[in-house]
C-alpha cells in the first residue's frame, strides 16, 4: 500500500493522546474504537492506527484479548518514568547550555516572560507553558534522538500533571526555576544548567508520588478507581 | 437534469479483474461522479447529486453511495477535483491567517498599496530578509516576531510567514519556523515551500491563502475518507491540481492552495479524454456559469504569471481558465432600447418553480390575457422561500414580514412591494436572507426557452411558454423574434468571451457602446464579424481548433457560438460527467526546483563561488558548470522521489534550465507518470 491515509491518522493521533493526556479517557478504562471513531468524526482504520501509535508512547495498552487500553498509571511505572526523566532531561538541560543559539534563547526568554507575566487562571495554559519550556529546552540541546525521546515522556508527564493538579501548587515555584534555568544555559553554564534541571523534574515527581500514595497496580486494568477525570466510561 | 446511471456490461478480459477508479468533482451545483475502467477509459456507471454548499462532504458521500457498483472494495484509486479552495477564498470562509513578512518594506507596500493583495488584514512587518544573492539584508527580528506571535496567538488560526527572497535563502523562515512553533502550536507555512518565483508579494499572497484553507482542506478529505470508509473502498485519494495534475491527499493536506481552480481544470482534461482530441478549446456550459480553457497538446493551457482567485494574485500553476456569468440559469431581463440582457444573475427558471407550485403557472398564465403596460418584469419575477431561516437570521420586522408572506408560496415581485408596502427591491433589506440562500429569486432563463423549444422537457414547459410570452409583450415584440434576440445575445456573449480570452486583448464588452458612432475599429470589427453588416467590407475571427462542448446545454448554446468563429463543434458522449472523468484521467506531477546564483564578497564585486538552493538544503561550488549540474542531478533525483511518493507510476522525468535574470539559474524538473493504483 502506497501513501495510507496519514492525514486522518495525524488527526486521530492528535485528538486521542488530547483526550489521554487531559484525562478524557481515564487511565485503565477501556477505548470502544468504534465509538471513538464517531465521536471523532473520523474512518475507524485511522483510529486503530493511532492507537497503535500510542501505544508506543505508552500512553495505550493493547491487550490481545482484551482489546486497547488507555494505560493506568501506578507507581512502579512512575518511579521508572522520572528516573529516566531526570537523567535525560539533565542531559538536554547540560547540551543545551553549551549548544543553544541565540535563536533559542529568545523562545527560552519568551516562553519564561509569558509564564511571568500570565494572569491566567487556566491550569491547562499554565501546563502549556510549562511543557513549552521543557520541550524548548530539549530543541536547544540540539539532539534530535534525544528531544524524541523526551517527546515520547513528555506524553506520560503531562497526564501525571492534569492528574494531581488540583492538590499541586508545584507550578508557581517552576517558573522561577525556569527563569534559573535559562539564565544558566545563557551563562553557558552545562554544570549549573543540569543540576537545576534534575532537581526540578525530581521536585516534580516527588509532589505527584506523595499525592498519589503508594499504589501497585500491574497487569491489564480493569477498572478506575481513581475517580478523577472522570472519562468516557 | 439528473441523467440515469449509464450501465454497461463491465467484462473484464481474462482472469484479471479491470481496474475500476472512481472519479468525483464538487461543483458549485453538482457533485457528479463517475466510475471508470482505468485502461480502456470505458465509463460504466455515473452518478449525480446535489452539491451540498454547507458541507460539501455530504454530496461527496451521496454521489460515493448512489454509484453503482457490486463491489465497491474493487475500486483502485479515487480522485477528487473540488471548488472548495476556490469557493473559500471568494466567500472569504478561510480560516484567521496572521502573515509575518520579513524584510519587506512597509513604505512601499503603503506606497503601491499591495496590502490589499495580502488575503488578510492580519499583517506585520519585521526586520530581516536577504537580498538578490542570498546576504542577509538586516538581522532577523525575531524577539519582535515572538512577542507578535504571543499577542495574536488567540485570535488566528494559523501563521504565514514570507521572508524577502526567502526561495534564494530561506534561513530566516526557518528560524522563525522554529521559533513559533517552540511558542505555540499554530499551524506554520512558509513562502518559499510554497513558491520559487521572486515575486515577494505574490509569495506573501500564496503563503497566506495557504494557511487559510489548510484547516478546511483536511476536513475535506477526512470527510471524503469516510464517505469512502463507509462503502469500503480503500484505496489511494488523489486530489486534482489547478492545472489538472494529481497529488496525494496527503500533500493535498499541506498545499491545499494547489486545488485552486481544479475544478475546471479537470473538466478541460475530462473533455480531451472524451473527445480524444489534444488541441481544443474546451467550453463548459453549466447552469451558472460558462468555463473556458484551452488544451493545447494534451495538456491543460496554464497561466503563465500564476492563478488569480478572487482579487488575489498567486504563484499557484493552475489552468488559464475564464469563467463568465452565463449558463442555463442566467435571468434574462430587459435592458435599456429595447436590448435583452442574459446574466449575470443566476435565477431558478420558472418553468422548475411552476413544476414546484403549480399556482405560479396559473398566474403566468392569467399574465398573458393582461394589457402589454402590465407585462412587466416584476409581476414575471418571483421570489420564494427556499428553507426556513434560522434563528437570528431575521433582524428586522421587513424580514418578518417577507418570509410571512413567502410562506403562503412564490410571489410575484410586484406583489411583495405592494403587500409590504415599498417602491423598490432594495428598500427590502434582504440581501442576507438571499445570501444565505433562504429566499431565492425565479425568473425567466435559458432553461425556460429551451422548455418553450421543446429541446429540453423536465418541468413545465406551459408556465415558460407563458413567461416568455409575457415577456416578449413587455419588450413590445413577438415571442420568436424575442427568442431570436436572446439565443443572438447568448452568441455574442459567449464569442466575445473566447475572443478575448484567447487574445488576451481588451474590448469594450458587447452593447455597451454605440457601434455606430464609435469611431474604433475593435468594436466595430468584432460587431460586423457577428452581424456581417457592413455593405462593403466583411470580417470575420476564426477558430484554429475545434470546440468540446461540456454540459446539458452545450449544444444548444454553443452551435451558434461555433458557427460564427468557423468552428467545428464537437459533443462527447459522457459530457455531463467530463470534469468527475478529467478528475481520475489526470496525471500526477511533482516539480521541483533548484536556484543556482553567485555567492559574492562583501564588495559585492567578486565572485567567491556558486549556490545551488534546493528547498532547504544548499550547497556551494567554486565552479557555475559544476553547481548546475548538481542542480540537474540532485533535481532529477527529488523530483523523481517526489513523484515515486505522491504515487506515481514508473514517472519520467524532463529537466529544464534556464537563465531568470543576470546572475541566477534556475533547474527545474518535472516528474510525471499514472498514478499507481492499490494493489
Amino acid at each position: 500500500m502506497m501513501d495510507g491515509p496519514r492525514v486522518e491518522t495525524g488527526r486521530a493521533f492528535e485528538l486521542v493522546r488530547q483526550r489521554i493526556i487531559t484525562l478524557a479517557l481515564a487511565p485503565g478504562s477501556a477505548v470502544n474504537d468504534q465509538r471513538l471513531a464517531t465521536e471523532l468524526e473520523l474512518p475507524l482504520a485511522p483510529v486503530q492506527e493511532a492507537l497503535k501509535l500510542l501505544a508506543h508512547e505508552h500512553l495505550v495498552r493493547i491487550h490481545p484479548r482484551y482489546g486497547a487500553y488507555v494505560a493506568d498509571v501506578n507507581a512502579s511505572d512512575l518511579g521508572q518514568l522520572s528516573e529516566l526523566r531526570v537523567e535525560l532531561e539533565g542531559l538536554a538541560a547540560a547540551l543545551a547550555a553549551r549548544r543553544a543559539t541565540r535563536d533559542d534563547l529568545e523562545v527560552l526568554d519568551a516562553i519564561g516572560q509569558e509564564q511571568i507575566s500570565a494572569d491566567d487562571p487556566d491550569p491547562r495554559r499554565l501546563f502549556d507553558r510549562d511543557h513549552r519550556f521543557h520541550v524548548a529546552v530539549a530543541a536547544a540541546a540540539r539532539n534530535d534522538y534525544l528531544a524524541q525521546s523526551l517527546e515520547r515522556f513528555f506524553g506520560q508527564s503531562l497526564r501525571l500533571w492534569y492528574l494531581v493538579l488540583p492538590q499541586l501548587d508545584f507550578l508557581a515555584g517552576a517558573v522561577h526555576k525556569h527563569v534559573d534555568l535559562t539564565g544558566a544555559i545563557r551563562a553557558g553554564d552545562a554544570e549549573a544548567a543540569e543540576e537545576i534541571m534534575r532537581e526540578h523534574v525530581r521536585d516534580f515527581y516527588g509532589q505527584v508520588r506523595a499525592l498519589l500514595g503508594a499504589r501497585d497496580d500491574t497487569g491489564p486494568p480493569r477498572s478506575d478507581r481513581r475517580g478523577k477525570g472522570s472519562g468516557d466510561r | 437534469m439528473i441523467p440515469p446511471p449509464v450501465s454497461t456490461d463491465a467484462s473484464p478480459d481474462g482472469d484479471r479483474p479491470a481496474a475500476l477508479v472512481l472519479g468525483i468533482d464538487t461543483g458549485g451545483t453538482y457533485t457528479d461522479g463517475v466510475l471508470m475502467e482505468y485502461e480502456t477509459r470505458r465509463v460504466l456507471a455515473t452518478c449525480k447529486r446535489l452539491t451540498t454548499r454547507r458541507d460539501f462532504s455530504i454530496g461527496i458521500a451521496n454521489v460515493i453511495d448512489g454509484i453503482q457498483i457490486e463491489d465497491p472494495s474493487a475500486i483502485r484509486m479515487v480522485s477528487i477535483s473540488t471548488t472548495l479552495a476556490t469557493n473559500a477564498i471568494a466567500e472569504r470562509k478561510g480560516r484567521r491567517v496572521a502573515l509575518l513578512l520579513i524584510g519587506y518594506d512597509p513604505e512601499l507596500v503603503a506606497t503601491f498599496r499591495l496590502a490589499r493583495r495580502f488575503a488578510t488584514p492580519e499583517f506585520h512587518f519585521f526586520e530581516g530578509g536577504h537580498d538578490l544573492y542570498g546576504r542577509e539584508r538586516a538581522d532577523l527580528d525575531l524577539p519582535g516576531i515572538l512577542a507578535t506571535v504571543d499577542r495574536i496567538k488567540d485570535r488566528v488560526d494559523a501563521i504565514a510567514v514570507s521572508g524577502y527572497f526567502s526561495p534564494l535563502n530561506p534561513d530566516h523562515e526557518n528560524r522563525a519556523c522554529r521559533a513559533i512553533t517552540g511558542v505555540c502550536d499554530l499551524p506554520v507555512v512558509l513562502g518559499h515551500q510554497l513558491s520559487t518565483r521572486l515575486d515577494s508579494v505574490q509569495r506573501a499572497t500564496t503563503a497566506a491563502l495557504n494557511a487559510s484553507l489548510l484547516a478546511v482542506l483536511h476536513d475535506f478529505i477526512i470527510a471524503a475518507r469516510r464517505a469512502m470508509e463507509r462503502r469500503g473502498i480503500s484505496a489511494p485519494l488523489m486530489v486534482v491540481r489547478g492545472d489538472g495534475t494529481l497529488m496525494t491527499d496527503e500533500f493535498a493536506a499541506r498545499t491545499p492552495v494547489e486545488t485552486i481552480h481544479s475544478g475546471p481544470a479537470a473538466s478541460a482534461i475530462g473533455g480531451r479524454v472524451l473527445s480524444g482530441l489534444d488541441d481544443a478549446l474546451v467550453v463548459d456550459v453549466g447552469g451558472t456559469t460558462t468555463d473556458l480553457a484551452m488544451v493545447r497538446d494534451g495538456q491543460v493551457a496554464v497561466e503563465a504569471d500564476g492563478a488569480t482567485v478572487g482579487d488575489y494574485r498567486t504563484s499557484v500553476q493552475a489552468a488559464r481558465l475564464l469563467s463568465i456569468a452565463l449558463g442555463g440559469d442566467s435571468h434574462i431581463t430587459s435592458a435599456r432600447e429595447g436590448g435583452i440582457a442574459v446574466g449575470p444573475e443566476r435565477v431558478l427558471p420558472l418553468a422548475q418553480l411552476a413544476a414546484d407550485h403549480p399556482e405560479v403557472g396559473r398566474r403566468l398564465k392569467a399574465l398573458t390575457r393582461r394589457q402589454p403596460a402590465q407585462s412587466t418584469q416584476d409581476r414575471l419575477d418571483h421570489w420564494y422561500l427556499m428553507r426556513e431561516p434560522q434563528a437570528g437570521l431575521i433582524s428586522t420586522a421587513r424580514d418578518m414580514a417577507l418570509v410571512d408572506l413567502l410562506r403562503r408560496g412564490p410571489q410575484p415581485v410586484a406583489d411583495i412591494l405592494k403587500r409590504l408596502d415599498v417602491l423598490h427591491i432594495g428598500q427590502l433589506g434582504a440581501a442576507d436572507l438571499l445570501r444565505q440562500e433562504v429566499i431565492g429569486r425565479a425568473g425567466l432563463t435559458l432553461t425556460d426557452v429551451m422548455h418553450v423549444e421543446g429541446s429540453f422537457d423536465a418541468w413545465d414547459r406551459e408556465a415558460a411558454a407563458a413567461a416568455l410570452e409575457t415577456f416578449a409583450r413587455g419588450c413590445r415584440r413577438g415571442p420568436d423574434e424575442v427568442r431570436a434576440l436572446i439565443w443572438r445575445r447568448v452568441t455574442e456573449l459567449a464569442v466575445y468571451a473566447i475572443v478575448t480570452f484567447l487574445s488576451g486583448k481588451r474590448l469594450p464588452p458587447p452593447g455597451t457602446l454605440d457601434a455606430d458612432t464609435d469611431t474604433d475599429m475593435g468594436p466595430w470589427f468584432f460587431r460586423n464579424s457577428l452581424e456581417h453588416s457592413h455593405p462593403l467590407l466583411d470580417t470575420s475571427v476564426r477558430l484554429r481548433h475545434p470546440i468540446i462542448g461540456i454540459g446539458a446545454a452545450a449544444g444548444l448554446v454553443l452551435a451558434p457560438v461555433a458557427a460564427a468563429l468557423g468552428a467545428e463543434l464537437i459533443l462527447p458522449e459522457h459530457f455531463e460527467v467530463a470534469n468527475a472523468l478529467g478528475a481520475v484521467a489526470g496525471t500526477v506531477m511533482v516539480t521541483e526546483e533548484i536556484l543556482v546564483y553567485p555567492r559574492l564578497d562583501a564588495t559585492g564585486i567578486e565572485v567567491l563561488g556558486y549556490i545551488a538552493q534546493a528547498g532547504d538544503g544548499r550547497c556551494e561550488f567554486g565552479e557555475l558548470a559544476h553547481a548546475l549540474a548538481h542542480a540537474r542531478n540532485l533535481s532529477r533525483e527529488r523530483a523523481l522521489g517526489g513523484a515515486l511518493r505522491s504515487g506515481a507510476d514508473n514517472p519520467q522525468v524532463v529537466v529544464e534550465e534556464s537563465a531568470d535574470g543576470l546572475e541566477l539559474w534556475r533547474v527545474s524538473a518535472k516528474a510525471m507518470g499514472k498514478p499507481r493504483l492499490a494493489r
